[in-house]
């Protein structure tokens, strides 16, 4: 019990220290202590789950362990911003003013087509568009355009829209959802109004009705 | 905070349970060696009644406290340890006093190497 404590802290440690060494793009979304978890955790579960021959405990002790360390973890990482940094490290900016920062670049072992495969996803084909793109801790690459880049926003254009709010789901594949409905501040009778002017019989031929709070609807019919 | 001392708790929980079973399995498995040094002696007087009666009883205290063994040893480690039980009361049963040194002898030995692996060491966690 105590061998298996203690070569569970160390492990623990050592893997986050690999995982952090690695960089930011092999982390994907999760944090590098969360990531760590997700890795041993089915492991240790699975030893004692298919070996007969090795007490259920050499399987807990380790994972109640983990549990504990990544929860001490996260709360420190919470209350302190050096820990934070040190455990998941500061994100990196990649582009500054339309220039490929290839410091950071390398520090992150992040390779040019990675970068222009990101940027492509997020819609940039053209670096020089490019205020800022930041290599987040979890490995997501955050783009910021410069301003004259950006879409216009309706209030930079002076146009008046109105707000639509949540649409919620009404009536799903001919049933009917009744919590949604009454939230909306609408009863039976009103919608059946809504599914006669569609000219929809009942409840059975509605695929999916949409409703937001400006009670613009979303009609599909069942074919 | 009040999941890290949760975090903490279970943490100092786990340290303590791992020592006390270290200090336990010492303990319970220091009596069964004293005991079947005990029984190698009274064989060696040519007691063999009462070197099998010795055995016996510490057969009997290991076969009580199965459920720990089972739940906390490796079970290959543990079955060893019951096969070199059988032996050594079948060898003391035969009064033959050199298989039975070297199975007793072997027994001790594995029960020390069961108590040693849940010492806390740096040499068993390294």
């Amino acid at each position: 019990m105590f061998t298996g404590f203690f070569r569970t802290i160390i492990l623990y440690i050592l893997i986050i220290a690999g995982v952090r060494l690695m960089g930011k793009r092999q982390v994907g979304e999760l944090e590098p202590s969360e990531l760590v978890l997700s890795l041993i955790i089915a492991d240790l579960a699975s030893v004692p789950m298919q070996d007969y021959g090795i007490p259920l405990l050499t399987g807990v002790v380790p994972i109640l362990t983990l549990l504990s360390l990544t929860m001490i973890l996260s709360v420190l990482t919470m209350k302190s911003v050096t820990f934070r940094a040190l455990l998941c490290g500061r994100p990196s900016v990649v582009i500054q003013n339309g220039m490929v920062n290839q410091r950071e670049m390398a520090k992150n072992r992040l390779t040019v087509d990675e970068l222009l495969e990101e940027l492509r996803i997020k819609g940039y084909t053209d670096i020089s568009q490019i205020k800022y793109a930041i290599l987040e801790t979890n490995g997501q690459l955050s783009v910021l355009p410069y301003a004259n880049q950006k879409p216009p926003a309706a209030r930079e254009m002076k146009v008046k829209v109105e707000e639509g709010g949540l649409p919620r789901v009404v009536v799903s594949d001919g049933r009917l959802l009744e919590d949604n409905l009454k939230a909306l501040g609408h009863d039976r009778p009103w919608l059946d109004r809504q599914l006669e002017r569609r000219g929809c019989g009942g409840l059975s031929n509605v695929f999916l009705m949409l409703v937001d709070e400006s009670d613009a609807v979303y009609f599909a019919k069942k074919e | 905070m009040k999941r890290l001392y949760i975090a903490a708790a279970l943490l100092a929980l786990l340290l303590g349970l791992s020592l006390v079973n270290g200090w336990y399995s010492e303990r319970l498995t220091g009596e069964m060696r004293e005991q079947l040094r005990q029984a190698q002696r009274l064989a060696e007087e040519e007691d063999w009644g009462r070197a099998e009666a010795v055995t016996r009883q510490v057969y009997e205290d290991w076969q009580n406290r199965h459920f720990y063994f089972h739940t906390t040893m490796r079970h290959s480690d543990t079955d060893q340890v019951l096969r070199g039980f059988r032996t050594v009361l079948e060898y003391v049963r035969l009064q033959e006093p050199d298989q039975y040194n070297a199975a007793n002898a072997d027994l001790i030995t594995q029960l020390e190497l069961l108590a040693e692996m849940e010492q806390p060491s740096v040499a068993n966690v390294l």
